[in-house]
């Protein structure tokens, strides 16, 4: 039967498919790895808005304590003109609280600017300049105390003095303020700039990852479909092999019916062409004249090889065939013991001397096995030399890697049992090595030795059944040699 | 001495030649008229019940024993045995199948069916008398059969 497997398509197909899987797997580790680059920037630039948010409001901070510094120390200046001019303590009421907080903001001030070696210059500056106004108004109250009024104390120098004094605090405060304001400029476009790239960083991680679960999307798809095409053709020949089976099934029960056929309707006109010769032959004998009585023989006898070849090519399509004989572990020692038990009448009659050494355990059937020893040892009986004792040797041991590798019917993989079944009969020419195992093939006239010639090709197509293989080595007159290589059963281990 | 009265054999096979040669064989030690024959199961049972061509009790006698073959037009050797022996009064007749199959499913079926013995058929007409003659003795000689 024709294979109509084709195998070429199939692992194209399966190749397909394993590749889109793979591009797959690609794409999900992309996706993966864009999806964590995206986050980590995106934290990363949140962060950054986090801290220049917080940067901003530090610097806010600072301009409001600045101006509230500022305040106070007019407001110092208001009150100590005022008691200056009245010299009503009124006036003095909150003057050293005003003190204490005006310290304070300035270390709070100092504090918050500390990174920055330009404020911190500057309000080391102011402090200086606000202790040297706090020493000149200690000594305007203590003045004011002591005089009553401030008439006496006021001189141009001094009023310069104070006015400069003034001044220059108003210019430091200036550059503090200057310095904050270039700062949250500065803080502040960081920050835009921050808020501005986090949309564009995020869209374009985005628009990465949806373009990469769109193609992995469209691999997807893609894979299905190859996948639903595989799954269909290993449909289409399970289909196929059922279809084979079910022909083979077929096949199998018309050969039974050809062995049927065999056995009952073509033996049966034979029969009869026997029964009716011998019906003549014993109610017409003494009338058949001339060589009447020897064609009747003559049908007999040809009529019996008939039935004995009908038989035989019915053993022949029987033999390897699937029985319900189960198939067991078969110790071949076994075996050859009972053959010899059931040729026990021909070994006598030749006086023939048959040793049988240890033999293997092997896979098959009984019945089959039987069939091989028997068909082996009463060859080597029947083509035994006239004069002299047939001596039969069966001997086993492990074949040898090269051995195996040199038959081509064998699975070099596997390990073998060599069966040797020698004899010292009459041989035969090597050119026919071959000949003898085919159907019905004869080296001798039937007259010589009786029988079909189908019994080694039984052994043959049993042999080969159980995964062996069968040869033969002989010369005419030299014995003949058949050796039988049969798979050693595999343990579990 | 007990003389026994020969037994009365029925014989169901289609084949004329197989039919010929079977009687042939069972006249050797049988009297003619106790060898009776039919073409098939059908006639067997039609004889056994008596039905027309079969419906005089003088000339066709219950026999003693059967032998049946299994491979029969109309009905077969098999269907005509089950018949038989599903009989209340049948059953009791001993059943040779006689035929050419030696398939080990045909023996172990029809033993379980009932069927008494399964007889081959012998090549040679030599073989043939053989049968004959050991039915015979071993049906009317060894073995008791009911009356």
């Amino acid at each position: 039967m024709r294979n109509k497997f084709p195998n070429s398509g199939n692992s194209q197909l399966f190749e397909n498919s394993n590749s889109s899987m793979n591009r797959i797997k690609l794409y999900a580790v992309i996706s993966l790895i864009l999806i964590i680059v995206g986050s980590g920037i995106s934290y990363w630039t949140s962060e950054r808005i986090g801290f220049y948010t917080t940067a901003l409001m530090e610097t806010q901070d600072i301009l409001q304590r600045t101006s509230e510094l500022y305040a106070s120390i007019l407001e110092r200046e208001t009150n100590i003109r005022g008691y200056a001019l009245t010299a009503d303590s009124k006036f003095l009421t909150n003057y050293q609280q005003s003190l204490l907080d005006a310290e304070s903001l300035l270390n709070k001030l100092k504090d918050l600017t500390k990174n920055n070696p330009e404020q911190q210059k500057n309000l080391d500056e102011l402090e200086e300049l606000i202790n040297y106004r706090v020493e000149t108004f200690k000594i305007t109250i203590e003045y004011v105390e002591e005089h009553g009024d401030l008439v006496g104390f006021v001189n141009p120098s001094r009023v310069r003095n104070a006015l400069s004094g003034y001044r220059t605090i108003k210019e430091v405060v200036k550059n503090i303020e200057s310095e904050e304001n270039r700062l949250f400029v500065e803080k502040n476009r960081s920050l835009l700039n921050n808020i501005n790239a986090l949309p564009f960083i995020v869209g374009l991680i985005s628009l990465f990852s949806i373009s990469v679960g769109f193609v992995t999307l469209l691999s997807i798809f893609h894979y299905n479909k190859v996948q639903k095409i595989a799954s269909n053709r290993i449909k289409n020949y399970q289909d196929q092999l059922r279809e084979q089976l079910y022909q083979l099934d077929d096949s199998n029960k018309e050969l039974e019916q050809f062995a049927y056929v065999a056995s009952h309707d073509l033996q049966e006109p034979l029969r009869k062409i026997t029964a009716f010769s011998d019906l003549l032959k014993e109610q017409y004998s003494e009338i058949l004249e001339g060589e009447g009585a020897l064609y009747l023989d003559r049908i007999t006898v040809a009529s019996n090889r008939m039935r004995r070849l009908i038989t035989d090519l019915l053993e022949y399509s029987r033999a390897g065939r699937i029985t319900s004989e189960e198939e067991k572990e078969v110790d071949l020692n076994q075996i050859a013991e009972n053959v010899l038990d059931d040729l026990e009448i021909a070994v006598h009659e030749k006086k023939a001397i048959i040793e049988i050494k240890e033999l293997p355990t092997v896979l098959g059937k009984e019945t089959e096995y039987r069939q091989v020893f028997q068909n082996l040892i009463s060859n080597a009986l029947k083509f035994s030399k006239p004069n002299e004792i047939p001596q039969v040797k069966v001997t086993c041991r492990e074949a040898t890697k090269n051995e195996v590798d040199n038959l081509k019917q064998l699975d070099p993989d596997l390990d073998y049992h060599k069966i040797e079944v020698e004899d010292n009969g009459i041989g035969f020419d090597s050119n026919y090595a071959d000949k003898i195992f085919a159907i019905f093939q004869r080296l001798h006239g039937k007259e010589a030795y009786e029988g079909t010639g189908i019994g080694l090709s039984i052994t043959k197509k049993i042999i080969e059944k159980n995964d062996g293989t069968i040869y033969a080595i002989s010369e005419p007159g030299q014995g003949s040699k058949f050796i039988i290589l049969l798979p050693v059963i595999k343990t579990l281990e | 001495m007990l003389v026994k009265k020969p037994i009365n054999i029925l014989i169901a096979e289609d084949d004329e030649d197989d039919k010929l040669l079977i009687i042939k064989a069972f006249q050797r030690t049988l009297p003619k008229e106790n060898v009776i024959c039919v073409a098939d199961g059908e006639a067997l049972l039609q004889y056994l019940n008596r039905i027309a061509p079969f419906d005089q009790v003088e000339s066709y006698p219950l026999p003693d024993i059967i032998l049946l073959d299994l491979n029969m037009p109309r009905k077969d050797g098999r269907t005509a045995l089950a018949e038989i022996k599903s009989h209340d009064n049948f059953k009791k007749i001993p059943v040779i199948i006689f035929t050419t199959s030696n398939h080990k499913d045909d023996i172990e079926v029809t033993y379980k069916m009932g069927s008494n013995s399964y007889i081959t058929k012998p090549g040679s007409f030599e073989g043939l008398v053989k049968v004959a003659k050991e039915i015979e003795n071993y049906w009317s000689k060894t073995v008791m059969l009911p009356v």
